[in-house]
């Protein structure tokens, strides 16, 4: 199968008085096949948004290279078959729904008022046709932009954080209708904090950080194997778990829970923390998920604004040294 | 082209909802209406003072409503994001621009062609029902809103590469020193008297200086003694000159919007 998106070596850097040339994304090497939903995942200010304007051509590359459908980035020709729904959009809102869609379809030469009915209809607008767009809610305001996003029947399609901050209701609609788009044959770009719905929707994923590749590849690959977590009564992390390398400890109510990778065996960790006559109140394996890939990739070392709702994993090693 | 329209036109119904150049084009609206009654508080003819305030009230409005409509028009794409939509299809840079700017002149005209209906009814009416001297009042709203598009043109120029704030000071400032000193400077330019660099400092200001003083035809009007030599000719030419300096100015922003990341 074709690309719809590759990227060779793809750099945006910018200068910065106190810290000279930033390289906001480095050196991106990517591939999204076509057909396929691929998660484009990091902390804030990681560089997601920056490398999808680049592929829209909205803003231009220090070096490297880029090929949207074949074409490189920029060609005219590739935005009569991409879309784009930005993160909290806004749309003129003194108009209607349809009449959105006929100024969007309008750059497009589409006026077609049967195509603008059946997407409000799949968008589940059609009953708010008549309202302007300032009475919309966030997740009707989504909608819209997923419809316009739809106007030229797209090949590939850019999402950028579609479900963030929705209630689980309006979150499992874009969901769904995500994933309409694939069946359809569609390419989808998307990049969300919402790592469930990554995990439901994405068949490949590449995480960044600080602008660098950090994992990359398809999601049943990524999430093979399993990892135990064992919880432990403790005031502290116990030394004899320090020694056993791989291993994490993150504070829970009543002490500690480590998480025991599969390259570790759990009857080690076990062995150890016995012998230091610790309690152990818990042990249970785990299918690895993508949150905790997410964290080993990203770990304590999160992009330069930083991601509030990370959870901080706390190493053994560096628990030891405090 | 069918993306400028679209453009210009989403650009208008934005504008004429715009609560801040209503609220401005709602007290330019109500100056021209109180306007009579404010004549007989003039030892000059009454007829005269009216042309003068009236045709002032239009020019004044109409130059805070293009200041405040451009300069915001193209931050506010880039912060509210819309800017992003419009510029992933398949619509170029200049495309975008040349849109909004047409908007912004047509919502202009709209709000200007408002203003001279109200002036026009009102003085018609203190004139008991006379029309003789309203086809020479009219010219100077024309003049004006040519004035006004340069003025645009100038203001989305700048906005291309400077804070909403800093354009409007910059843009008012500027159409100030062109209204009010390029005359000053041409005579400083043609006085034989002036020392050589004087000269040619006047030469580059009024050279490079849009010349909004071209579009203030007012004086003829309100005082029928006076007149333009070869008014025809003079018309024309400065529609020329607008349309070229208009021309020049959305060519630079173009040149500058297409190297800016946004």
């Amino acid at each position: 199968m074709a690309a719809a998106i590759e990227t060779k070596k793809l750099t945006k850097s910018y200068k910065s008085r106190a810290q000279g040339n930033i390289n906001v994304v480095d050196s991106l090497d990517l591939v999204v096949e076509e057909g396929e939903i691929f998660g484009f995942l990091g902390p804030n200010g990681a560089g997601k948004t920056t490398t999808i304007k680049m592929l829209l051509g909205i803003i231009y590359p220090t070096s490297g290279e880029g090929y949207i459908l074949g074409k490189e980035i920029g060609d005219m020709d590739v935005h009569k078959l991409i879309s784009y729904l930005p993160e909290r959009p806004y749309y003129y809102d003194y108009m209607t729904g349809p009449e959105l869609l006929k100024f969007y379809g309008s750059l497009f030469g589409v006026n077609d008022v049967a195509r603008f009915d059946a997407l409000l209809e799949r968008v589940n607008l059609h009953r708010d046709k008549d309202k302007p767009i300032s009475k919309y809610s966030k997740g009707m305001m989504q909608r819209i932009g997923l419809a316009q996003s739809l106007l030229n029947d797209p090949k590939l399609l850019f999402l950028d954080e579609p479900t963030s901050g929705f209630d689980p209701i309006a979150r499992r609609e874009i969901r769904d209708l995500i994933l309409s788009f694939r069946d359809e044959g569609r390419t989808v770009f998307v990049t969300s904090h919402e790592l469930e719905e990554v995990e439901r929707i994405c068949d490949r994923v590449c995480i960044i950080n600080r602008g660098k590749i950090v994992r990359q590849g398809r999601l049943s690959e990524l999430l093979k194997g399993t990892r135990t977590e064992v919880e432990i009564r403790a005031a502290s992390v116990p030394a004899v778990v320090s020694n056993i390398a791989g291993v994490t400890a993150r504070p829970v109510v009543d002490g500690y829970l480590l998480d025991v990778p599969e390259v570790v065996s759990v009857n080690d960790v076990v062995d150890a923390i016995r012998g230091a006559s610790i309690t152990i109140t818990k042990i249970e394996p785990r299918k690895l998920r993508l949150e905790d890939l997410y964290e080993q990739a990203v770990g304590n070392n999160p992009g330069p604004i930083g991601d509030p709702g990370l959870k901080k994993t706390i190493t053994v090693e560096e628990e030891t040294t405090a | 082209m069918r993306a400028i329209v679209s453009i210009a036109t989403t650009t208008v119904g934005e504008a004429i909802r715009r609560r801040v150049l209503l609220i401005i084009l709602l007290i330019g609206v109500l100056f021209l209406a109180v306007a009579p009654g404010l004549g007989v508080l003039s030892a000059r003819s009454e007829t005269t003072v009216l042309r003068g305030m009236m045709l002032g009230i239009i020019q004044l409005t109409s130059a805070v409503i293009a200041i405040v409509l451009t300069v915001y028009m193209l931050p506010n794409e880039i912060e509210r994001r819309t800017i992003y939509t419009i510029l992933s299809k398949p619509v170029m840079r200049w495309q975008f621009l040349v849109g909004k700017y047409l908007g912004a002149v047509l919502a202009l005209g709209l709000m200007m062609l408002l203003m001279t209906a109200v002036m026009v009814f009102f003085f018609w009416w203190q004139q008991n029902r006379d029309v003789t001297a309203i086809p020479d009042l009219l010219k100077a709203p024309v003049m004006y809103f040519i004035q006004m598009s340069l003025l645009a043109a100038l203001a989305v120029f700048f906005s291309t590469f400077v804070a909403p704030l800093v354009n409007f000071f910059l843009s008012g400032g500027l159409y100030l020193l062109g209204s009010l000193f390029n005359p000053f400077f041409q005579t400083l330019q043609e006085n034989q008297n002036t020392p050589t660099l004087a000269k040619g400092f006047a030469w580059i200001v009024n050279s490079a200086l849009p010349n909004f003083a071209n579009y203030n035809i007012q004086n003829p009007i309100i005082n029928p003694g006076q007149t333009i030599a070869n008014e025809s000719a003079y018309y024309f030419q400065v529609t020329i000159y607008g349309l070229l300096y208009i021309g020049i100015l959305l060519v630079a922003g173009i040149w500058v919007f297409d190297r800016r990341e946004v």
